[in-house]
């Protein structure tokens, strides 16, 4: 058919563009003018200031969670030592020791592998929160050797240390995060934290993630008081050592020995953070909200801008459920992107972080804490939640009539 | 097809009914290009808004092939209006984020078929703009759009609320002559302020104060 139109040019349906060449036509991408990802891909002015607002609300939270949680996470990671064995002292009266464990023998529940006779001395590690308390172990070196092994010990850089002599075995996040090579000095008589009468150097590196140190008992006897030796019984079965470690702390309550178990390191850790979560809650409560309360103002400006679409596609015959759904998508589209993002982008700054500033230092930071990406889930549900109910509340009273006649634009 | 027995659109205005509309009778045939005519404030937009379901009225009926459309429902009324109703208003509204291909796309959701929505745009004079977004089209332009989005999907009846009130004399007359050469076996029913846009109508009514002028 003729153009009805004296500016008509061309009656191909497909149009050349500018920057075609040779004759050569293409047609534009042509997206479902009413698809979500259409308004959204088309407004990006729009769409990256919400999405924006998004991912920094869920990397805030779930960076936050994530520090915060390395604390506890830290603890559990640099005594996790204490998982392989229970220790037990006989708190001043050495006396005791041999019929400690002569009790232990005979009525522990499971079968025991290894019973070990030690001293033990006071050191430090450094933590993101300061100073920690450390063991430095005083081992017979078959003893060591055993130890070693229970904790997983690859191989060994250097060598175990002579019985009696000045000498340290340690294992590799403890010489990171210490800064220690072989030949260094661990323990010294002028540094109060990690005091030796004597200078004791690192004579061997364990190849395992877990954090120990240890010494000839040899050398600790014959330097350190209260000669008080202690034990550290192993279960046969690694898998069963929780279940004497429960066993024993019962065994001795009330009385005059203490006992070291793993399961009371974590119950501890619990309960020391139980306030400090219980107001970290209540501080994420108040960003979700400030964050939602902003989230739905900005989505409601926005979809307060897209009145004549509303209208007019009301007006042509789109139902209120068709773009209450459309506005849905849109919404769901946007959250769900911004989330995602949000969680790539805090794994992104978690690895940063950790090679950057902890892991140089072996402090623990876990970059797939389960709870802190857990704790954004609310954001996007409490965004989409005020979304809708601020497009519901529109739509009930919106009149389509009133857009068409430019009352309502 | 579409018939107003007695219908009236009324409001309130601080406490006192105002009619928009009153008591109409007027029935829109199959096939023809019914215009309405009147002044400013005369009601026929309203009239416009009542025979397409737009408005229901508030005493009489409208009834379309024989059923009241005040007893359908917001979503049927809805369904109505996209399947069988074309709508060219007096502003050009189109989606700023659209092309005027998508543009008219949007009035058929159930059929996006790109080349019958080309070929339309190219009858109306638009081949080489298909692509382009409102804001790169004229007045005139966007009006053209707008006819091929109401035109499309061959409606039965197309409203046209006063098509050229932004337009100049001679567009508007061409947006009116395309409506009426491209409207095919469906009727166009048109209000205006200017007689002159009703050259081609089969049959004009006059509107005055809401009430239909018999004389």
């Amino acid at each position: 058919m003729k153009s009805l139109s004296d500016t008509a040019e061309t009656n191909s349906p497909i149009t050349p563009l500018p920057g075609d060449r040779k004759g050569v036509k293409r047609r534009k991408r042509i997206l479902r003018p009413l698809a979500p990802s259409t308004y959204l891909l088309r407004n990006l002015g729009k769409t990256i200031p919400l999405t924006a607002v998004i991912v920094l609300a869920v990397t805030l939270v779930s960076g936050i969670i994530a520090m915060i949680d390395s604390i506890p996470y830290s603890i559990r990671t640099v005594y996790k030592y204490a998982r392989e064995d229970i220790g037990i002292t006989p708190r001043g009266d050495p006396s005791l020791l041999p019929g400690l464990v002569k009790d232990i023998e005979k009525n522990s529940p499971i079968p025991i592998s290894r019973v070990i006779i030690c001293r033990a001395t006071s050191s430090m590690v450094r933590s993101i929160v300061g100073k920690w308390p450390f063991i430095m172990l005083g081992l017979k070196q078959e003893d060591m050797r055993f130890y070693a092994a229970r904790q997983g010990t690859q191989s060994i850089s250097g060598r175990y240390p002579t019985p009696g002599k000045a000498e340290a075995l340690v294992s590799r996040p403890v010489a990171k995060n210490l800064g220690l090579k072989l030949g260094s000095t661990i323990l010294k008589p002028d540094d109060i934290d990690n005091y030796s009468p004597v200078p004791v150097k690192v004579v061997g590196i364990a190849e395992t993630d877990r954090w120990f140190m240890m010494d000839p008992i040899e050398y600790q006897r014959e330097n350190y008081f209260p000669p008080i030796d202690d034990a550290m019984i192993f279960a046969r079965d690694s898998a069963e050592q929780d279940k004497l470690d429960h066993w024993a702390v019962k065994r001795f309550k009330g009385q005059r020995p203490l006992v070291f178990a793993y399961f009371e390191i974590e119950k501890n850790t619990r309960e020391m953070f139980a306030t400090l979560y219980m107001i970290l809650n209540v501080v994420i409560a108040a960003l979700a909200l400030v964050i939602t309360f902003m989230m739905g103002m900005l989505m409601n400006i926005y979809q307060s801008q897209r009145l004549v679409e509303f209208g007019l596609l009301q007006a042509i015959g789109y139902t209120k459920k068709q773009l209450l759904r459309r506005v849905l998508a849109e919404s769901v589209t946007v959250i769900f992107v911004g989330w995602v993002l949000g969680l790539a982008l805090t794994y992104g700054l978690l690895r940063l972080a950790s090679a950057v500033l902890m892991e140089p230092k072996a402090y623990a930071l876990d970059v797939f804490d389960r709870q802190a990406y857990a704790y954004t889930i609310p954001i996007p549900l409490a965004i989409l939640v005020v979304a809708i109910a601020t497009v519901v509340l529109r739509f009930r009273r919106f009149d389509p009539v009133g857009v068409v006649e430019r009352r309502l634009v | 097809m579409i018939r107003a027995c007695s219908a009236s659109l009324a409001y309130e205005d601080q406490g006192r009914q105002v009619f928009a509309c009153r008591d109409i009778d007027i029935d829109v045939r199959e096939n023809e290009f019914l215009g309405i005519l009147g002044p400013s404030g005369s009601g026929k937009s309203s009239l416009l808004y009542l025979l397409s379901g737009l408005k229901t009225p508030t005493s009489g009926q409208i009834q379309y092939d024989g059923a009241d459309l005040s007893k359908l429902s917001d979503d049927e009324r809805s369904r109505l209006r996209i399947t069988e109703f074309g709508f060219v208003f007096q502003q050009p509204y189109l989606l700023g984020y659209l092309t005027a291909l998508e543009n008219v796309l949007v009035s058929t959701p159930k059929d996006q078929d790109t080349d019958s929505a080309l070929d339309l745009l190219d009858r109306l004079g638009l081949g080489h703009k298909t692509h382009r977004h409102p804001h790169e089209l004229s007045g005139g332009e966007r009006q053209r759009v707008c006819v091929a989005r109401a035109l499309r999907g061959s409606p039965r009846v197309i409203f046209a609320d006063e098509p050229t009130a932004a337009l100049d004399h001679k567009n508007g007359l061409g947006v009116v002559q395309l409506l009426n050469r491209l409207r095919g076996s469906g009727s166009l029913v048109m209000v205006t302020h200017d007689p002159s846009m009703l050259d081609e109508a089969d049959r004009v009514v006059k509107l005055a104060d809401g009430v239909l002028d018999l004389s």
